[in-house]
Formats: C-alpha cells, sequence, structure tokens
C-alpha cells in the first residue's frame, strides 16, 4: 500500500498565500472599469476590509505587452487581481465575495461569466476558477500575518515613545509605568 | 541605453506609502516553457538560493508565474491559448523603481541571469540601463495598490516583530524582578534593543 501525500500548493511562502486572478473584461466595459479602479485612491481601498491582506492590486492589461516583432495579442483587454495574504484560499474568497459588496459589483461585474449580482459563493467560485497558480512566491516575513506584523508595529512605536518619555522618571516610577504599558503584552 | 532615457519614476498608482509594486510580463522563447518551472521547482526546493533576496531587506513579496492558458470563461472570450509562454513577475519594494532595479541586479546578477534568461529580448541584468528598458516595455502599471501597512518598509517590520519578541520577554522578566533591579536590567534591555529600535 502506498502512503499518498496531498499536493503542496505552489502559492505559499511560509504562512502567505500569493493569489493571482485574470479575467476577461466584457467588450466596452475597460473604460468605465479604469475609471473605477482610478477612483477607488480617492475612498480609501476597500481592500482594507480584508484583514488578512498584506499587499493586493488591481491592474487592467489592454493586450500582452510583447517586444517588438512578437504578436501574442490577448481577446480583449483582461483584468488582473493579485493579492498576498494570510491563511487559506477557500476562507479568503469567501470573505471578500462578502466584505467587498458593493466593490465586487463595479469592479468583476465588469468582466466575462462574473455572476449577477457579484457576491457570495458564486462570485467565489468565479474568482477560484479563474485562479492562476504561482510558479513561486517569496515573503520576506511570511511567518508573521497582518495581525502579528500590525500589532509588532504598534508595540514598537509605544516603546520608543517609552523610551523618551520614560527619561525623566525615577526609577520606581519608571518601573511601575513599563509594566503598566507593557506587564501584560 | 543609459538611464535617463527611460524614466526611472514609478506613477502614483503604483505606489502606496513606503512600497512601490512593479508588475511584468516577459515573452519566453520556447524552450522557456520547460527551463522556468524547473527554475521554480529548484528554488522551492532549495531555500538558501533565496538568501541574497533576503537579504536585500527591500523586497517585501514577490512572485513568478508561467502562463500560457487563458482562465476561460465562455463567449465573448475567445481566447484559451497563447501563442507564447510568458513570465509574470511581481514584486513590492521599498524605495524607487530605479533603484529596485540598480540594487537588484548588482546584488542577484546571478538570479537575474537564471530567472530571464529565457525572455525574448533580455539583454542581460548589467549593465543596468538595458536592464531597466527591458522592464519597461514589459511592465504593465497598476490601477489601484493596496499595502496594510503603508508606512512601514521591510527593515522596520522585521525589526519591529525581531522586538516584540525580546520585549515581551522582558516584560515578563521585569514583572518578577525586584524594585531595585529594574533599572539596571532595562538599560541591558535598551541597549540589546536599540538596533531595532
Amino acid at each position: 500500500m502506498t502512503t499518498r501525500f496531498p499536493k503542496r500548493t505552489t502559492n505559499l511562502a511560509g504562512q502567505t498565500y500569493g493569489l493571482m486572478v485574470l479575467t476577461p473584461i466584457r467588450p466596452g466595459h475597460e473604460d468605465e472599469l479604469r475609471a473605477y479602479l482610478d477612483g477607488l485612491h480617492e475612498q480609501g481601498s476597500p481592500l482594507a476590509r480584508l484583514p488578512r491582506t498584506h499587499m493586493a492590486r488591481w491592474l487592467i492589461m489592454p493586450d500582452m505587452p510583447v517586444p517588438p516583432g512578437v504578436q501574442d495579442p490577448l481577446d480583449g483587454p483582461y483584468l488582473l487581481f493579485t493579492s498576498n495574504f494570510d491563511g487559506d484560499l477557500a476562507s479568503y474568497l469567501h470573505e471578500l465575495a462578502e466584505r467587498l459588496v458593493p466593490e465586487a459589483q463595479e469592479i468583476w461585474g465588469r468582466c466575462i461569466g462574473c455572476p449577477r449580482p457579484a457576491e457570495g459563493a458564486a462570485l467565489a467560485a468565479y474568482l477560484g476558477r479563474n485562479q492562476l497558480d504561482s510558479g513561486f512566491v517569496f515573503a520576506a516575513y511570511g511567518a508573521s500575518t497582518v495581525h502579528q506584523v500590525r500589532g509588532a508595529l504598534d508595540k514598537r512605536a509605544r516603546l520608543q515613545d517609552f523610551v523618551v518619555r520614560s527619561q525623566e522618571m525615577d526609577p520606581a516610577q519608571r518601573r511601575k509605568a513599563f509594566l503598566a504599558e507593557f506587564g501584560d503584552s | 541605453m543609459n538611464r535617463a532615457e527611460v524614466s526611472p519614476d514609478a506613477p502614483p498608482s503604483n505606489v502606496c506609502g513606503q512600497t512601490t509594486s512593479i508588475t511584468l510580463f516577459s515573452t519566453q522563447r520556447w524552450w522557456g516553457r520547460f527551463f522556468m518551472p524547473f527554475m521554480f521547482v529548484t528554488s522551492r526546493a532549495v531555500p538558501k538560493a533565496l538568501e541574497a533576496m533576503d537579504s536585500l531587506s527591500f523586497i517585501s513579496f514577490a512572485s513568478w508565474s508561467l502562463i500560457r492558458d487563458v482562465p476561460y470563461n465562455g463567449p465573448p472570450q475567445h481566447l484559451r491559448r497563447l501563442r507564447h509562454s510568458h513570465l509574470f513577475f511581481e514584486v513590492s519594494f521599498n524605495g524607487s523603481w530605479a533603484q529596485y532595479i540598480d540594487s537588484s541586479v548588482r546584488v542577484l546578477t546571478g538570479g537575474m541571469k537564471a530567472f530571464w534568461s529565457s525572455s525574448l529580448t533580455f539583454p542581460g541584468p548589467l549593465p543596468a540601463g538595458p536592464f531597466q528598458a527591458f522592464f519597461k516595455t514589459h511592465e504593465v502599471d497598476t490601477s489601484h495598490y493596496y499595502c496594510a501597512y503603508p508606512e512601514a518598509t521591510v527593515t522596520i517590520v522585521r525589526s519591529a516583530l525581531a522586538l516584540e519578541e525580546r520585549l515581551d520577554m522582558f516584560a515578563h522578566r521585569a514583572g518578577l524582578l525586584p524594585e531595585a533591579a529594574f533599572d539596571a536590567v532595562w538599560g541591558a534591555f535598551l541597549e540589546d534593543a536599540q538596533r531595532y529600535l
């Protein structure tokens, strides 16, 4: 009897998953989609509502960039979404499909094959069907989640502040203040 | 081509706080579709190969993928397969576009050759000017770029994570110390921790 090992995904670096989703934009919708994505900068990113996301991007490919003399045309513009996030893909796509309403409708709703409305399990399945696997993913701190990174950054800033403040304290005050600030950390 | 002949500045949409993004597709020579999967397997199997990249300390995330088939969604989409294989590359890093290219090609010269040699028109990593032009030809600008901690560089994140470990240990120890002993231990802790602050 042979032992069967589950196939390891090539999209992981530590516990960080590298997601890449490529979807064809519906004919005539490229300009509207581009304008919508450009406008997201003014409103604050909706991706902030996905707390497991380290970094992510949307971009529109009008065509495949090729060197002079080479032809490999796409059949229309494509939307590329990539994300580096914590944990497993299925729960992330589910989270995205629940929390990016109504942005998902404005974004993937302009893509061929996207369910209407663009939300819930149908959207998660659509994004999953259009995923492309990575060959290799690098993460500088792939063992740490967004929550852990933010917590560490916050603690570092608080310690920097405390070092300055505590210079004026006597030893007893310093100890008391330190334990009050960091004692239960 | 010197650096002045290509614009080294990333457009604002490729930047989020301290982090800049590059997204690139390069057309592969016929043998790239065999060679790149081999490179991917080797890189995953030999983590030591990444030490040089890790040591640069300004790259937070990067990924490579070989694309030939396009996910098919039915009409009016026609395309299912591209004529060539294309190497997809994306990276998030701190600093300017030109600094990234310059530093990468100087420190990762061998790795750059290995990862890009199967791309058509790859000029070699050095000198940096033609390599910058190669990147510009194949780059696609981001429409929207998000970073969860925009003001933190890779160095700051790594420092914060290392500091937290030491701070938590010290805080636990400090709670058990007699009051009179705290200041001496606090001084020693600061001496150790200052490289992370």
